[in-house]
């Protein structure tokens, strides 16, 4: 690559700790000008923290940081920009109560002579923003009233205002759906060639080969590699990132299927769904997936007693069974592991063992009325730490230190505590890292085994295929296809996804065009 | 700006509290002889100026997410020192100066304890106003002071044609808060920053000291509303602020039913101003004892606060 004018993004011997944990080890990082770099690490690996380093979020405690040549030392968040450095985040920071063109705006509105906001010249500065990423988002609308998905255009279209030469994209299509994702590719095509240098944070293989030039591996704080692309396989980068090799994705094995566990009949779900039916059995992995808004979610917070439902009958069993609250779920031996697990999961300011034996202290840990065998819990929890390969310094650290794939594992332990016979998988492998999701599989596999029944809600076509028995198809609030994984494949999954109706007609119709 | 299909359950949300004023207006003009008079609804507007301009500066900080109790001792404070130095025969030019710099000196004080030492906005803020009432106290003795010159009482009881000048100021003011917040940058980032504060910094606005400037210019209205208040009355009674402490609370959530789904709002808390006023001076017409006043406007409060939450609430339902 070029010479010293070329490398835009340099870190030398960059390191930082938090309390308890060290983030960044006498990092060397390089970026050149015109390239989309990605950058890979499992969960906890230093990823996000050294991007955050870079954009003055965090000072590090050592170590050099320049950017077109320039020392960032004591420059702050806005001597960066000018820089020509912009960073879109894992967390989407915007203002749910202003509106699309006052969000891209923010920062830099056009003012008149008294400093009055020029609301025509900012609606049209947002328009020429937006219009880079998506035409199909109004600016005058509230970013309270988008989807979660058009809510990520729009932060993509606000780091843009700055007119940055970099751009950082910490998980950019995590929240994307299919139809958005198609956009944001079409943008990085065409920032690429306007010479825009990215820098790209993925956990999907499929994207960074069909986008990024180099890749940069870190693991445990640490620089493993840098390398180009098309020079480094798939699998070799998945081992680059683990520093293990991993022969199998998924731990698939029969299980024997048993009796119907959980019996669901004519559910209409307050929030959104209509006419939901379904059996689920024990042993079996019964996955349902939709794209963003299909109502998947929604589905499993009535089940649970979460959200209302307008009407419906649940049985547990073959004996119905009244669920109007998450404790009445409980009761019946429901599990459910959310979404937003930051959110519905956990405890930020609390430790990782009282997360973890929150749901099932009384019925596992207590003698008498209340008193806690502390012990007794310790051992648990240290158990589950090993089992599921929790990156935590110990049993006492506070769950808001540890990284997202870390803390997703500790809800899914918390669950596994309670005994529960039936588990709610809400999307359990969203933002996790490659050994991460290979240690979840594992463990739902481990529970179907052990006889219970898992309803696993998911956007990874590709992990409901290997993983589940039967998948259900969800579009637009209702189950429009219910298939058994052996006998379909990826791409008349996404069909249905997609809204589409009889794949095999379709397909075969297709067939005279061509 | 809003673009919402109007619907009669909209209506009711975005205007519901403005209808209950109109709807006690025409109810208290049907109940109470001569409540319906120019002079009473002139009287209620000009009453209501001080509780109004106070809640201007409450409404500033509550959209900031925060909240400063500390005019219930800055408006007796200003009160007492205006009063006092009028008596020492002091100009009322050099008066108006300390009044404001006691606002000033408040508003710093607010800014460095939330902003700067972090203390929780609610304690330090009424830590503040028992310190300004502990000043008060030490200045006048308890005693309370009459103003007497005519020339500096026509400041306040004076008027433009039919306008009382309390009025012109209260609409003055609104005018220049609602404009700043809606309308400038600052006020825009005010908003934002009571949202979500990360947002904010992420795109490098300095959110401390935007936060510390609208405690600083809280504590300047804080004062402006204790000097009409007490020219209004004529003299510098013991506590004035703790009267209004509670009015001008309820007066901002009265506010955040009204217009903004469940988030403080100048045109809001312009009109929950006027509407307490009107509520409390009809009851009185009806006559209700003076010591139920507190307890209607307790009651007043918690259905205000009510309304507002739940709106917020479901405001928050329709996001995930």
């Amino acid at each position: 690559m070029g010479g010293q004018e070329n490398i835009v993004i340099r870190t030398e011997q960059v390191s930082k700790s938090f309390p308890g944990v060290r983030a960044l080890k006498e990092l060397d990082f390089e970026v050149t000008r015109g390239e989309v770099h990605a950058l890979c690490g499992e969960n906890g690996a230093g990823k996000s923290t050294l991007m955050k380093i870079i954009v003055r979020e965090y000072v590090e405690d050592e170590g050099n940081i320049f950017i077109e040549g320039h020392n960032v030392e004591g420059l702050g968040i806005r001597g960066v920009q000018e820089l020509g450095l912009s960073i879109i985040h894992q967390e989407l920071n915007l203002i749910p109560m202003l509106t699309v063109a006052q969000n891209i705006c923010l920062g830099r509105e056009p003012v008149n002579w008294i400093g009055k906001i020029d609301w025509k010249s900012m609606r049209k500065m947002a328009e020429e923003f937006l219009s880079e990423v998506t035409s199909e988002i109004d600016v005058e609308n509230f970013v309270e009233n988008l989807s979660i998905s058009e809510q990520q255009l729009v932060a993509i279209a606000r780091s843009l205002v700055t007119s940055p030469r970099i751009l950082i994209l910490d998980e950019p299509t995590a929240r994307l759906d299919q139809k958005s994702s198609d956009s944001f590719f079409s943008f990085i095509e065409r920032a690429k060639q306007k010479d825009l240098t990215v820098v790209y944070i993925s956990h999907r293989l499929e994207e960074i080969y069909r986008i990024c030039d180099r890749v940069t591996v870190l693991r445990d704080g640490k620089k493993i590699i840098t390398e180009q692309i098309n020079e480094l396989p798939q699998t070799e980068l998945v081992k680059y990132m683990l520093g293990r090799e991993i022969t199998q994705q998924v731990p698939k094995e029969s299980v024997p299927i048993g009796e119907v566990k959980l019996s669901v009949k004519d559910l209409f779900p307050k929030e959104k769904g209509a006419n939901i039916n379904f059996d689920l059995k024990s042993g079996e992995i019964l996955g349902i997936v939709g794209s963003i808004g299909a109502g998947k979610s929604e589905v499993a917070r009535a089940i649970f007693g979460a959200d209302p439902k307008k009407k419906g009958t649940i049985s547990v069993a073959g004996k119905e069974v009244k669920i109007n609250t998450p404790q009445d779920a409980i009761r019946e031996g429901l599990a459910l592991i959310p979404e937003e697990r930051r959110d519905q999961g956990l405890v930020g300011n609390e430790s990782v063992r009282k997360n973890m034996t929150m749901a099932a202290l009384k019925k596992k840990f207590c003698v008498g009325p209340s008193w806690i065998q502390k012990d007794k819990e310790i051992e648990a929890v240290e158990t589950s730490i090993r089992t599921l390969r929790i990156a935590t310094p110990g049993t006492e650290q506070e769950v808001q230190f540890l990284s997202g794939g870390t803390q997703q594992k500790v809800v899914v332990a918390k669950w596994l505590m309670s005994d529960s016979s039936i588990y709610i998988f809400d999307e359990p492998t969203k933002g996790i890292d490659v050994g991460g999701k290979y240690d979840i599989y594992k463990l739902i596999v481990d529970l179907a085994r052990q006889g219970a029944g898992i309803i696993f809600i998911s956007n990874e076509l590709m992990e409901v295929l290997s993983l589940c028995d039967r998948v259900l198809v969800m579009f637009n609030g209702q189950i429009i296809k219910g298939l058994e994984t052996v006998a379909t494949n990826r791409e008349e999954l996404l069909f249905y996804v997609m809204g589409g109706r009889d794949y095999a007609e379709t397909a075969n119709n297709s067939k005279g065009y061509h | 700006m809003q673009k919402q299909p109007i619907t009669p359950k909209g209506i009711i949300n975005n205007y519901g509290a403005t209808f209950a004023f109109i709807i006690a207006i025409i109810f208290f003009s049907f109940a109470s002889q001569g409540f319906f008079s120019g002079q009473n609804l002139q009287n209620i507007l000009v009453q209501s100026t001080s509780l109004g301009i106070c809640a201007f500066g409450l409404t500033f900080v509550l959209i900031t997410g925060e909240i400063d109790l500390s005019y219930g001792g800055v408006i007796g404070l200003v009160g007492a020192v205006l009063a006092g130095m009028l008596k020492d025969g002091h100009s009322i030019g050099l008066v108006t100066v300390v009044c404001l710099a006691i606002g000033l000196g408040t508003g710093l004080l607010n800014a460095i304890l939330i902003v700067v030492l972090n203390l929780p906005s609610f304690l330090a803020s009424v830590a503040v106003m028992f310190i300004c009432m502990g000043a008060e106290r030490i200045y006048n003795q308890g005693v309370t002071t009459w103003i007497r010159d005519p020339s500096v009482l026509s400041i306040v009881q004076g008027s433009v044609g039919p306008v009382p000048l309390p009025v012109l100021y209260l609409f003055a003011l609104f005018f220049i808060c609602w404009f700043l917040q809606t309308q400038t940058k600052a006020g825009q980032y005010v908003r934002a920053l009571g949202e979500n504060i990360s947002a904010v910094k992420e795109v490098g606005i300095r959110a401390s000291l935007l936060k510390s400037g609208v405690f600083v210019f809280a504590g300047l209205i804080f004062a402006f509303a204790g000097y009409i208040e007490i020219l209004r009355i004529g003299g510098a009674v013991m506590y004035a602020g703790s009267h209004l402490l509670l009015s001008v609370l309820a007066a901002c959530f009265l506010g955040t039913a009204t217009f903004k789904a469940g988030k403080a709002n100048f045109p809001g808390t312009l009109i929950g101003a006027f509407f307490l006023y009107t509520l409390l001076s009809g009851f009185t017409a009806l006559g209700m004892k003076f010591y139920l006043v507190p307890f209607a406007q307790g009651l007043i409060l918690i259905i205000s606060v009510a309304i507002s939450s739940a709106r917020r609430g479901k405001i928050e339902q329709v996001q995930f």
